[in-house]
């Protein structure tokens, strides 16, 4: 079964630390997927090294069947791949439309549906369409960030802890936005938040030390005691 | 009052050569964070090549072109072949490309000959004429014009095409916007071409702004160009104009009114900046 | 001390030393001689520049002004004063002080800041000693500069041969000193990883302003004895060209290795003398700059070691695969 990205047996590193010893994981087209697990498991390392922005040493990674291990960043993108880093990445001198406008490659009737159902996601980029990016509040960021992820046709989404740094409020809302995206694009969702992410998510792998641990249905996982206090240290 | 008048033009029309030259050095540095020492190598063989394809054919516009052409050519070569080796070490950087500098005056007075070169502008450039009391030197006044088209330009470029928001969002986040599809590298490739081939027209039109030029004007100015982007702050493009204007007006004022010091007046600026306000005049932050 | 612990390197460059004062006895040429005597001046030159590049990772477009101040201030002194050995004394003293006081303020101002910093203001410094020279024409001449009588003794150039030679070797041998010393070894670690050295808790603002200073009075005096040999001044002592050879020298011969830019010194100083001579033959010999500056780029992308450096490396390679 070649499924829409499937990763397998990843191995990276960081200068002369390994940070990634055997990822292995796949993610169904439709789908929320959540990468969990502690701080420094790997999960970011991992995004990026999809993302191609950090190399990988061994293992395959392959987005519709197609080899895109150690690509270019820019034609892994081009794949259709979005992408939100933990950071966001922001533009900061740029306002919040030219940071949209950087993003999108094309400008046809499909981006513009795009962009008017995100836009009507998240009304308060449209308020603060020309304001520089780096004055916008944590939680605009994060809209912004993803928008901008998703404003291409991208057929899938990396989405680094959108909940980081954020109030709960604004977290619920960043959340429900995801929720419904969902209905239009594949997600593939790292978190800190297991709360969060169980709620939007399908299916869940576990990233302990460099290495993919377990795996599962989210419901399933939420009954999981034993497997939560383990691993994410939720009792 | 009139001696006050011309000087400003002379100063601003010096200014603006400075800033065409500065401009693809700042910009050079501002996206890809490297040190080009051999930007003043550039602006020789610009004049070079220009003033040779002038006195053949006649034609100072086929001037023009042939240094822009040689400018893109030798912007490829250098980020290709010397500067991207290096990407990361600004020690490295400023060694090669110092190195680069020196290759390229010497090729100068191998192809070109050392001795110096005569040039005047072309007729329909020379003259000037008169407005009260003020005396307007067209060559001069084709020079401003020449540099603020060509800041407009830019501006434009990068406020509202999306070209030149790639441009400025590569300076902020190099791996973001990899992530969103662009192929950086190619991006560097064009602004670092781009970049020389101003400097290589700053060294055109130079050429019969100063009526003369030889070889070891390539160290000269790739000093010059440095001490303006330092005063302007590094990566600053605005800030680069602002700087080559006021270095072209002081180099002006001083060379009229304080003889003595007008040689040290860059070196007396630098300074200045360096020890009191080290990220550049005109910075923001 | 232990001679048993001294280090097999340290005998080979005694004896190389010591050949070094035995030479003149062979090559009596005066023209010879003081080709040697360049050699040994931009030896020391470069050395002091290696201190700063080569071992703290400090790039400089300004040395030449320390390599000025010495020269003046011998020059001037001579011209002043009756021409003794005190004077000479006096001159060494005095532009040590002087280039002392510059690199001490020109460090603490910038050596805080990212590298090209520095670079640009002792660039900026050095124009400025540059003007200095032309306008203060009392002073200095002007661009026209002046000669100066010297101690009968130091006319000769047998005796400048040897106050060279010992001078070079005494420098040699002390900055080696220096770079072995925990001292030089923090001076490493501040060219590999500044933050990391900072974050071990030294200081490393302290040590680049220690390294400049040394660096600032080692070249002072090789200025000092390059006028000596010269027994004329003018503002080509204060030129941009001799920062530009002085780093040809040390990136060419080897960086961080102090042997690396005499043998530097020795290639530059040969081509200035002899390939600017063969120009009759060729005139692209008057070009040798393109060849040293292709060499150069040459080394900064696949030889960052330079030649010494790359040599020994090989030779420790060879050594480990026959044991």
């Amino acid at each position: 079964m070649s499924s829409f990205l499937e990763v397998s047996h990843v191995r990276a590193n960081i200068e002369q630390y390994h940070i990634l010893h055997d990822i292995s994981f796949h993610v169904p087209k439709g789908e929320v997927t959540v990468l969990l697990g502690r701080n420094g498991a790997g999960k970011t390392t991992t995004l990026r090294s999809i993302m191609g922005l950090t190399p990988v040493i061994a293992g395959e990674i392959t987005f519709k069947g197609e080899k895109i291990r150690n690509q270019k960043p820019h034609l892994i993108a081009n794949r259709g791949i979005g992408y939100v880093p933990e950071d966001q990445g922001i533009f900061h001198d740029l306002t919040v439309g030219e940071n949209m406008r950087v993003a999108m490659k094309k400008e046809n009737e499909e981006t513009k549906e795009r962009m008017d159902w995100i836009l009507d996601l998240f009304p308060d980029l449209k308020k603060f369409w020309n304001k520089p990016g780096g004055q916008l509040s944590g939680g605009q960021k994060q809209m912004l960030a993803i928008s901008r992820a998703y404003v291409n046709d991208n057929e899938l989404l990396l989405i680094d802890e959108p909940s980081k740094g954020l109030a709960p409020i604004v977290v619920e809302k960043v959340m429900d936005s995801i929720h419904q995206m969902k209905e239009r694009t594949t997600i593939l969702l790292v978190e800190q938040n297991f709360m969060m992410a169980s709620g939007i998510g399908d299916r869940f792998y576990i990233i302990d030390d460099g290495q993919t641990v377990q795996q599962g249905q989210m419901n399933e996982l939420k009954q999981d005691g034993v497997l939560l206090q383990k691993y994410l240290g939720i009792s | 009052m009139d001696v006050l008048f011309s000087l400003a033009i002379n100063g601003l029309a010096t200014g603006m050569l400075i800033f065409l030259l500065a401009a693809g050095l700042t910009l050079i540095f501002g996206l890809m964070d490297v040190l080009n020492f051999a930007h003043g190598g550039l602006f020789i063989w610009g004049a070079y090549t220009g003033v040779w394809t002038y006195q053949m054919t006649g034609s100072f516009l086929g001037g023009i072109v042939t240094a822009i052409g040689v400018g893109l050519l030798l912007g490829l070569v250098t980020e290709r072949f010397i500067v991207r080796p290096v990407y990361g070490s600004h020690v490295q950087q400023i060694l090669i490309t110092l190195g680069f500098m020196l290759v390229l005056q010497e090729c100068i007075k191998v192809v070109f000959g050392p001795d110096q070169k005569i040039v005047s502008p072309p007729s329909y450039l020379e003259g000037s004429f008169i407005i009260g009391e003020i005396v307007f030197i067209n060559y001069r006044l084709f020079i401003i014009a020449v540099g603020f088209l060509i800041y407009f330009a830019f501006y434009y470029l990068f406020k509202k095409t999306r070209v030149g928001l790639i441009v400025r969002a590569g300076v902020m986040n190099k791996e973001m916007i990899q992530s969103l599809g662009v192929n950086i590298k190619l991006v560097f490739l064009l602004v670092f071409m781009v970049g020389a081939a101003l400097a290589a027209l700053s060294g055109m039109l130079h050429a019969a702004y100063s009526g003369v030029i030889y070889a070891e004007m390539g160290l000269e100015f790739s000093i010059l160009a440095f001490i303006v982007v330092v005063i302007g702050g590094m990566g600053n493009f605005k800030g680069s104009l602002l700087a080559a204007i006021l270095v072209g007006l002081t180099q002006a004022f001083m060379a009229y009114y304080v003889p003595a010091l007008s040689l040290a007046t860059n070196m007396l600026l630098m300074a200045i900046v360096l020890v009191f306000r080290p990220q550049g005049l005109f910075a923001l932050r | 001390m232990n001679l048993a612990q001294v280090e097999k390197s340290t005998w080979v460059y005694v004896a190389i030393s010591f050949l070094l004062f035995v030479v003149p006895f062979i090559a009596t040429g005066r023209s010879v001689q003081f080709l040697i005597i360049q050699i040994f001046v931009f030896g020391i030159f470069a050395m002091s520049y290696d201190l700063l590049l080569g071992y703290t990772g400090i790039i400089s477009f300004g040395h030449v002004m320390f390599f000025g101040v010495g020269a003046y201030s011998t020059a001037v002194l001579f011209d002043r004063f009756d021409p003794t050995m005190l004077t000479f004394a006096l001159a060494i003293i005095i532009s040590g002080v002087i280039a002392g006081i510059v690199s001490l303020i020109v460090g603490v101002l910038t050596l805080r800041l990212k590298s090209h910093f520095y670079a640009m203001l002792t660039l900026a410094l050095a124009g400025l000693f540059l003007v200095g020279a032309e306008k203060w024409r009392k002073l200095t001449g002007g661009s026209d500069g002046f000669t100066f009588g010297l101690p009968d003794i130091l006319r000769d150039s047998f005796a400048l041969y040897i106050v060279s030679a010992l001078s070079l070797v005494l420098i040699f041998f002390g900055l080696r000193r220096m770079t072995k010393s925990p001292f030089g070894k923090v001076l490493v670690a501040i060219r590999e990883n500044e933050s990391r050295t900072e974050s071990l808790g030294y200081q490393v603002l302290h040590y680049k302003v220690i390294v400049s200073v040394v660096s600032g009075i080692v070249a002072s005096y090789s200025g000092v004895l390059y006028i000596l040999s010269l027994r004329f001044v003018d503002t080509s002592v204060f030129a941009t060209d001799l920062t530009i050879d002085v780093l040809l020298m040390t990136i060419i011969g080897g960086v961080g290795t102090l042997i690396g830019p005499i043998i530097g010194a020795s290639l530059i100083e040969f081509a200035h003398h002899w390939l600017s001579d063969l120009s009759d033959v060729h005139w692209i010999f008057e070009r040798w700059i393109i060849l040293y500056g292709t060499i150069f780029i040459l080394i900064v992308v696949f030889f960052p070691k330079g030649i010494v450096g790359t040599l020994v490396d090989r030779f420790y390679k060879w050594r480990a695969r026959r044991t």
